[in-house]
C-alpha cells in the first residue's frame, strides 16, 4: 500500500469533467484507490465518479490519496499527476 | 384539432425577452423538462428479476443516447461543451449506483422506477447539503441523469428527436443534454417560460440563427404539441392558436421583411450617413465564436465590444496567458482595420462568474466586473498581457467594466501601465492599447466628465445602465413592467454622458440592446450618439433607418423626450412621432407598444 498528500488546485474543485477525467484514469489500474478527507470526514473510491463527486472537493482541498495492488506505485503517481496539473485547468 | 375552420381554438398572446431576432410560423413541438413521476408498486419475489433487467437494458439504453448526444453536443456546441456529457455517462457506468438501485428493488422488491426514485432523490439529497455553490449545482447532472433512465423505463423516446420541418420548441426551460439532443437544424424557433440573455437557449438559438424567446412565464401550459404559433421576436411576442387574420398579417409582415432585409456585406460598410450627413458607425458586439461570422456577413465596422468573460467557458483560460492570447488574436484578425474592443472580464452578479465568486447577498451591487478584477489582480494581469501582446498582432482597444469613478480607473490604468513595462523589460513583442471606461453606474454618469479625461473613449453599455439606474433587476420578470428603455431618466443619463465624451474629444460607443433596435438607434442618434454597437444580424435594418432619416429630426424628438416626465410619456411621444415622420420606415408594431 502507498500513499500521497495531493491539493485539488484548480478554481473549479472536483466538478464533474474533473471527476470524470479523475475516474476514467483510475480505472485504468487494477489496484484499489481510494481519496480521503485529510480529517478522515470523508472518504471516496476514485473508481466510483458518484463517490467522487461526493467528496465535494472544492479548489485548494489537500486529501489523501491511497493505492493498493500489484501496480499501486504506478496508479499513485498517475493521480497525483492529474491533481498536480490541476486537471488540464491550470 | 385546431386546424378547421371554425373549430379555431382563441387566439392568445404572450410577452417576453427576445435573445434571438426573428419571425416564424410554425407548429408548437412541446419539450417537458419537469421531473418524471415514478410511482411505488409492491412486486412479487418472481419479478424482481424481471425488474432488475429492465433496469439494465434501461440504463444501456440511457448510456446509448447519451453517447449519440455526446457527439452531436461536440459538433454542434464545441468540444467544451462536450465534455460534461462525460460524467454524465460515467454516472451510468458506475456500479456504485447501479448496485444501490438493485438492491433497493430486491430488498424491497419495488419496482424498477421506484428505485430509481428512490436513490436519485437520496443522492440529491447528499448534494444538496454540500457548501461549495458551484458544486453543489453540479446536483443538476444527477437530475438530468435520473431522468433519462426514468425515461428509457417508460418505453417512450422522446419525442422531440425527429423536429419536423416547421417546429417551434416550447419548453419550461432546456437541460444542457435536451438542448444537444434536439434536431436543432429543423427547429424554426425556440420559446422557454424560464431563462434569460445569457441562458442555453439563448446562447445556441443566435449561434444558429434562429428566432428564439424567454421569460413567457406560463405559455408551457397552454402549449401543446401540435398548435400553430407566431413567434414574433423582432416585437418580443408570441401568438398561440392565431387568427386567420393574424396569420394573414404575418405572412405578409414575413413577405415585407424578405423585401427588405438582402442587405449585407454589399451594401453595409459599418458606417452610414442620414440623409443631412451625419456619419454613425455601426459595431459589432460579439461573445461566441458562432457569431464571428456576422462581422464580415454584415459589414460591421470592427467589433465594438468582445465580451471576454465567454472564454471562461473553456476550462483553464482563467489563468492561461497563452490561451487567451490566441483568442485575442483571433479576435483582432477578425475585426481588421478598425479593431476590436476587449471588455475584461464581467464577471459576478448575473454572468458566468458563479464558479469563482462566493454567493452575496445582492450580486448585481456587489463584487463584480472592476471590482472584481481589482480583487483578483493575478486575474487582471493575466488578461491584461494577453491583450498587449496580442495588440502587436493586430488593433485591439481595453475597456473597463462598470467604472464607478476616476479611482476605478486610475487603480486598473497603474496595473495595465506596470504590466505593459514588464513586457518591454522581458522584451516581449507588445501593441498599442487604447483604454476606455464603460459608463452603466449613475456614479459613472454624474462624474463623466471627469472620467472623460482619464481615458480615450466611453462605452456606454445600456443594459446595466437601465438596471441600475431604474433599479429594476433585468432578470427578475416580475418587475420586467418596470424595465423601460426610454425612460427619461435612462435617456438622460445617455444625454449627459454623450455630451461630456463630446467636451473631452473622446469617442462614445453605445453598445446595449438599445443600439440594434431601430427606433431605439433613431433616439440615440437624436441624443448625440455617433458610434453604436450591436450584434451583427442587426446592422442591415438600423443601416437601413438610419440612412432615410435626418440626424436634425432625431434630435428634435430626443430633446421633446428629454423634456417628458415618465417612460409611458416618452413612448407615446415616440409612437406618435415616428409615424408621422417616418410613416415608410416604422409600423405601430416596430414602436414601443402602448401599455395597459
Amino acid at each position: 500500500m502507498v500513499e500521497a498528500t495531493v491539493a485539488v488546485r484548480n478554481d473549479l474543485g472536483l466538478h464533474a469533467r474533473a471527476a470524470a477525467r479523475l475516474v476514467r484514469t483510475a480505472n485504468r489500474f487494477q489496484s484499489t484507490l481510494r481519496l480521503e478527507r485529510l480529517d478522515g470526514s470523508a472518504s471516496a473510491d476514485a473508481k466510483s465518479i458518484l463517490n467522487v463527486l461526493m467528496l465535494a472537493a472544492s479548489g485548494g482541498t489537500e486529501l489523501r490519496a491511497i493505492a493498493d495492488g500489484h501496480d499501486e506505485a504506478e496508479a499513485l503517481a498517475a493521480l497525483s499527476c492529474l491533481f498536480e496539473n490541476g486537471f488540464g485547468e491550470l | 384539432m385546431v386546424t378547421e375552420v371554425g373549430a379555431r381554438a382563441e387566439e392568445r398572446r404572450w410577452h417576453g425577452l427576445s435573445v434571438s431576432e426573428g419571425l416564424v410560423i410554425g407548429r408548437v413541438l412541446r419539450i417537458h423538462k419537469g421531473t418524471r413521476h415514478a410511482y411505488p408498486a409492491r412486486i412479487e419475489v418472481g419479478d424482481v428479476e424481471r425488474e432488475v433487467s429492465r433496469l439494465r437494458e434501461a440504463i444501456d439504453q440511457a448510456r446509448r443516447q447519451l453517447l449519440e448526444i455526446k457527439q452531436r453536443a461536440a459538433k454542434l456546441l464545441g468540444e467544451e461543451h462536450a465534455y460534461i456529457f462525460d460524467a454524465h455517462l460515467l454516472l451510468l457506468e458506475d456500479r456504485k449506483l447501479s448496485d444501490e438501485i438493485e438492491n433497493y428493488i430486491i430488498d424491497k422488491r419495488a419496482n424498477a422506477e421506484w428505485a430509481v426514485k428512490v436513490i436519485g432523490d437520496r443522492l440529491l439529497s447528499v448534494y444538496a447539503r454540500i457548501k461549495d455553490a458551484y458544486l453543489r449545482e453540479r446536483g443538476s447532472d444527477i437530475e438530468d441523469v435520473i431522468h433519462r433512465v426514468l425515461e428509457a423505463l417508460s418505453g417512450e423516446r422522446p419525442g422531440y428527436l425527429d423536429a419536423v420541418e416547421d417546429a417551434v420548441i416550447v419548453s419550461e426551460d432546456l437541460l444542457p443534454s435536451a438542448v444537444a439532443e434536439l434536431d436543432l437544424e429543423h427547429a424554426r424557433a425556440i420559446v422557454t417560460d424560464a431563462g434569460g440573455w445569457t441562458s442555453h437557449t439563448a446562447i445556441i438559438a443566435r449561434g444558429l440563427g434562429i428566432p428564439a424567446m424567454v421569460g413567457l412565464q406560463d405559455l408551457c401550459q397552454h402549449a401543446r404539441t401540435g398548435d400553430e404559433i407566431v413567434v414574433d421576436s423582432y416585437i418580443g411576442e408570441v401568438v398561440l392558436h392565431p387568427s386567420l387574420a393574424t396569420l394573414e398579417r404575418t405572412r405578409a409582415e414575413i413577405e415585407r421583411r424578405k423585401g427588405s432585409a438582402p442587405m449585407t456585406a454589399a451594401s453595409a460598410t459599418g458606417l452610414v450617413a442620414t440623409r443631412d450627413g451625419i456619419q454613425i458607425s455601426l459595431r459589432a458586439n460579439v461573445e461566441l465564436p458562432a457569431e464571428f461570422a456576422g462581422v464580415n456577413k454584415y459589414g460591421a465596422m470592427g467589433i465594438g465590444l468582445y465580451r471576454s468573460e465567454f472564454l471562461l467557458a473553456q476550462p483553464g483560460v482563467m489563468h492561461s496567458e497563452q490561451k487567451q492570447y490566441e483568442a485575442y488574436v483571433e479576435v483582432a484578425q477578425l475585426a481588421g482595420e478598425h479593431g476590436a474592443v476587449v471588455r475584461l472580464f464581467d464577471l459576478g452578479g448575473d454572468k458566468s462568474g458563479a464558479a469563482v465568486v462566493e454567493s452575496e447577498r445582492n450580486p448585481a451591487l456587489g463584487l463584480r466586473a472592476i471590482r472584481f478584477c481589482l480583487r483578483n489582480e493575478s486575474v487582471l494581469r493575466t488578461q491584461v498581457r494577453a491583450i498587449i501582446r496580442a495588440a502587436a498582432q493586430g488593433r485591439l482597444d481595453i475597456v473597463l467594466p462598470m467604472i464607478g469613478d476616476v479611482a476605478d480607473v486610475l487603480r486598473a490604468k497603474a496595473i495595465i501601465d506596470e504590466e505593459r513595462k514588464k513586457l518591454e523589460r522581458e522584451q516581449v513583442e507588445s501593441g498599442p492599447v487604447r483604454l476606455g471606461a464603460m459608463i452603466e453606474v449613475p456614479s459613472a454618469v454624474m462624474t463623466a466628465d471627469k472620467i472623460a479625461r482619464m481615458v480615450d473613449f466611453f462605452e456606454l453599455g445600456t443594459n446595466d445602465l437601465i438596471q441600475y439606474v431604474l433599479a429594476v433587476d433585468r432578470g427578475n420578470e416580475r418587475v420586467a413592467d418596470w424595465f423601460r428603455s426610454l425612460h427619461p431618466a435612462v435617456l438622460e443619463s445617455l444625454s449627459r454622458t454623450i455630451q461630456a465624451a463630446g467636451k473631452a474629444g473622446i469617442p462614445a460607443i453605445i453598445c446595449g440592446e438599445m443600439a440594434a433596435t431601430p427606433a431605439y438607434a433613431v433616439v440615440l442618434v437624436g441624443l448625440g450618439a455617433r458610434d453604436l454597437s450591436m450584434t451583427p444580424s442587426a446592422i442591415p435594418k438600423v443601416t437601413r433607418v438610419l440612412s432615410k432619416i435626418e440626424a436634425k429630426d432625431a434630435e428634435n424628438i430626443a430633446a421633446d423626450c428629454l423634456r417628458c416626465s415618465s417612460a409611458d410619456e416618452v413612448e407615446s411621444l415616440i409612437r406618435a412621432q415616428f409615424l408621422a415622420r417616418w410613416p415608410e420606415l416604422f409600423t405601430a408594431k416596430t414602436l414601443p407598444a402602448a401599455r395597459q
